[in-house]
């Protein structure tokens, strides 16, 4: 443990967080940059989390939004019905999600590379189908938070912070599982599962187990996140809880940093969602940002497939000390 | 490593293709663009011009999002140009001069919200501190719409909604957001009121509605009214948005024994159910659904489409006149309902659906409440809004005051509409209720 702290990587990596977090503090304009933050810092636990399934262990969920939805409809539910509060309601939404992953795990992890991703779709549609129906959580109509409950935090500034403040402190500690699952004995059983599933299972990996926590990883802290974002939104629909291209653009973001990377994810996401805010409000390119983000993206994918991180780890080894 | 490049090209595919879908589905014909756009609100921000002495020109800020790309776009490019026409208008009659002189002219801020929420915070957050705008609009739906609404409360920013009809968001305690639509709640009461105008002997009705937040809003409202009525609800369905084959729920309508239909949800699929109606040759007396039928749209379905009634915000043939607002004690504001068919056709080449003028009427609220407050002060632009009971060619406007559902819409109504033949045979929308607008009997049972 001590060795794995002194690494020079784990500080850059969670240095660049924290940066990213302490910059409403230092903006003028602390409203706007704590909200283009938060949409940043989201950004980044979320692939940071599906590296882990994505990165270290090779298996590609394109449903792995449905963790982020699922959370913030029971955190959400929690607080609106019985006005449980915030952080609490986050940790139930971790929770949740992280049995539903260890359940699916148990059943579709024994798919692999392409059966494996479409069952993650189909999981992702279910579950939208399922709350869709689901009355309690308010069917298709879903639920909107009553005003007063952010009164309850100090009004809706104090509120917003705090959601802001949650989502900080949990991507920093996104980082910090990333890295100690890379440097881990699990993590390498993850990779080698990555590389040949077969010859690690030979070598002793329990992959079904390993592959299992390793999806319940990268599940709990989308589903705390979920809480967080709903509860900042203030209303969660069917419709913008299971957001499929979000779990694809989860994929773009960690490939664009450099899958199995602890770096990687943050660089990426970070990236991505600060090219997608700036084209957005840009007057030449405001009417065609989606576009324009997909040329780019391509571009950057087809000519650096191992992502920024790895083409750096790649083009000079005296950094992969650094560049974990 | 060989599969990851493998996942590599699928997802650059993958990204490619859905940023290209999000970004050719804005149509054609429906341009955000006005013909004069104005731009002070680029050079310098608004909340020092608020201090000008009295005399001189004051540009007010109001921002926006719109559905550039996404679900939303066609409805949303509408509603903003309704707003455009507005704008255009006051600041080429010269603004809203006050009583110190001040002459108060307008502009606007907009990004593009892309249909979700993902961002829809982060830009009305930049809208009321980086872009200081004075006033909010709503997005375009209630979900966008719930999750603006905080940071308009929390800037102190009066937003007026307009394409936002659920009611949830006006009874969560907010105090400075005002809807401009009926809410959904009201949407197809009338249609059951009509029903009963029509045909006092129908006593079992079905709803077959799409299963999302405002369809089903809507069918629960006119469910628990028609069985306040005395209606047997004796089919009640809710479908997937993706849904193209209504054949099993017309199945299950006609095992129901239903004599009355109502429900549908958004475009695409009531005219698909439409459609397929018509097509089976199912043998439906009133058929009443949702947003499809007052789009002009809904007359590429041909002899389908005739028949059908459809709840509307707005038509063009609504006859709201100075006149009918005397009659009704209530005082008259704006334009009349032809003549801002005329401009909108003439600025944006098509015809206005209610979205056009849900957006022009939002402006219309904006500036009546500027005026009657003579004053561009927030506390009193509310206030006067407040206060506010006008008819327009929109209708009635009217907002609860009450805390548990502030800004409500209370004084709107809906006009329905149904699809009928001229005498040429051309197919032509009419209004048939309420009574005192309407501009055809309604044709029953449908053919």
């Amino acid at each position: 443990m001590k060795k794995q702290l002194r690494n020079p990587g784990l500080w850059l990596a969670l240095a660049i967080t924290a940066a990213f977090a302490l910059w409403p503090a230092l903006a003028s304009n602390r409203a706007y940059a704590r909200e283009t933050s938060f949409t940043i810092l989201k950004a980044v636990a979320f692939a940071a989390s599906l590296n882990i399934l994505l990165g270290f262990t090779g298996y590609v969920s394109f449903g792995h939004i449905v963790f982020l939805g699922l959370g913030g409809y029971v955190g959400f539910y929690l607080m609106d019905t019985f006005g449980l509060h915030l952080a609490l309601a986050a940790l139930a939404g971790g929770l949740s999600s992280a049995i539903l992953a260890f359940l699916l795990g148990k059943a579709i992890l024994r798919l692999r590379g392409a059966y494996f991703a479409l069952a993650t779709i189909g999981v992702n549609e279910a579950m939208r189908a399922f709350i869709k129906n689901f009355e309690p959580f308010g069917g298709p109509i879903g639920m909107t938070l009553n005003f007063g409950v952010y009164r309850a935090y100090g009004g809706p500034d104090q509120a917003l912070w705090m959601a802001y403040i949650g989502t900080a402190l949990l991507t920093i500690v996104v980082v910090l599982v990333s890295f100690l699952v890379k440097t881990s004995r699990f993590g390498l059983g993850l990779m080698a599962i990555r590389e040949n599933e077969d010859a690690a299972e030979v070598m002793g990996v329990v992959a079904p187990n390993a592959k299992t926590w390793a999806y319940v990883l990268s599940a709990v802290f989308p589903g705390i996140l979920g809480v967080l974002f709903f509860f900042k939104n203030g209303n969660i629909e069917p419709r913008d809880a299971f957001v499929l291209h979000q779990s694809i653009e989860g994929i773009v973001m960690v490939m664009l940093g450099g899958h199995g990377t602890v770096l990687g994810p943050i660089l990426g996401a970070a990236a991505y969602q600060r090219l997608r805010g700036l084209l957005l409000v840009s007057p030449l390119f405001k009417n065609i940002q989606l576009a324009v983000a997909g040329v780019l993206l391509l571009i950057i994918i087809l000519f650096i497939p191992a992502g920024a991180v790895g083409w750096l780890r790649t083009r000079f080894s005296r950094l992969r000390r650094v560049l974990v | 490593m060989k599969k990851f490049a493998y996942w590599i090209m699928v997802m650059a595919l993958l990204s490619a293709f859905l940023a290209g879908c999000g970004a050719t589905e804005a149509p054609p014909e429906a341009t955000m663009a006005p013909e004069t756009e104005p731009t002070a609100a680029e050079a310098e921000p608004t909340a020092a011009e608020a201090e000008q002495p009295a005399g001189e020109e004051q540009t007010m800020v109001i921002g926006f999002t719109t559905s550039q790309t996404g679900s939303y776009n066609v409805s949303s490019l509408r509603q903003v140009n309704g707003l455009m026409l507005w704008m255009n208008e006051v600041n080429d009659a010269g603004g809203i001069t006050l009583s110190d002189g001040t002459v108060v002219k307008f502009d606007y801020k907009t990004y593009d919200d892309e249909s979700t929420t993902e961002r829809v915070q982060e830009l009305y957050t930049r809208l009321s501190t980086e872009d200081n705008a004075d006033f909010l609009i709503s997005p375009y739906s209630s979900g966008l719409t719930a999750a603006a609404a905080l940071i308009a409360e929390q800037y102190g920013k009066i937003m007026i909604t307009t394409g936002a009809a659920s009611d949830s968001t006006y009874k969560e305690g907010y105090t400075l957001v005002f809807q401009a639509y009926t809410p959904s709640s009201r949407y197809l009461t009338g249609a059951v009121d009509l029903l009963a105008h029509v045909d006092p002997s129908v006593k079992q009705l079905a709803f077959v509605y799409e299963n999302d937040k405002f369809s089903t809003d809507v069918v629960n409202a006119a469910n628990e009214y028609a069985e306040s009525l005395g209606y047997e609800v004796v089919l009640f369905e809710g479908y997937d948005s993706e849904t193209k084959d209504f054949g099993p729920f017309i199945n299950k309508i006609l095992e129901s024994g239903a004599q009355a239909v109502m429900g549908g949800g958004h475009f695409q699929d009531g005219s698909t159910f439409a459609r397929q109606v018509h097509e089976k040759d199912v043998d439906m007396n009133y058929f009443a659904l949702l947003v499809a039928p007052p789009e002009p749209d809904f007359a590429d379905l041909g002899d389908a489409a005739v028949g059908v009634i459809g709840p509307s915000q707005w038509e063009p043939l609504a006859a709201f006149t100075p006149e009918s607002a005397a009659e009704a004690g209530l005082e008259w504001f704006g334009v009349l309902g032809s003549e801002f068919d005329a401009a909108y056709q003439a600025a944006y080449d098509e015809e206005p659906s209610y979205h056009s003028m849900g957006g022009y009427v939002a402006g219309q609220i904006l500036q009546k409440a500027i005026m009657d407050a003579d004053s561009t002060d927030p506390e009193a632009v509310k206030a006067a809004m407040e206060a506010m009971d006008m008819l327009t060619a929109y209708g009635r406007i009217n907002f609860d005051t009450s805390p548990e559902a502030h800004g409500l819409q209370i004084g709107h109504s809906m006009v329905y509409i149904q699809w009928q033949k001229d005498d040429a045979g051309n197919l032509v929308k009419q209004v048939v209720w309420p009574l005192e607008g309407k501009t055809a009997d309604t044709l029953y049972p449908k053919p």
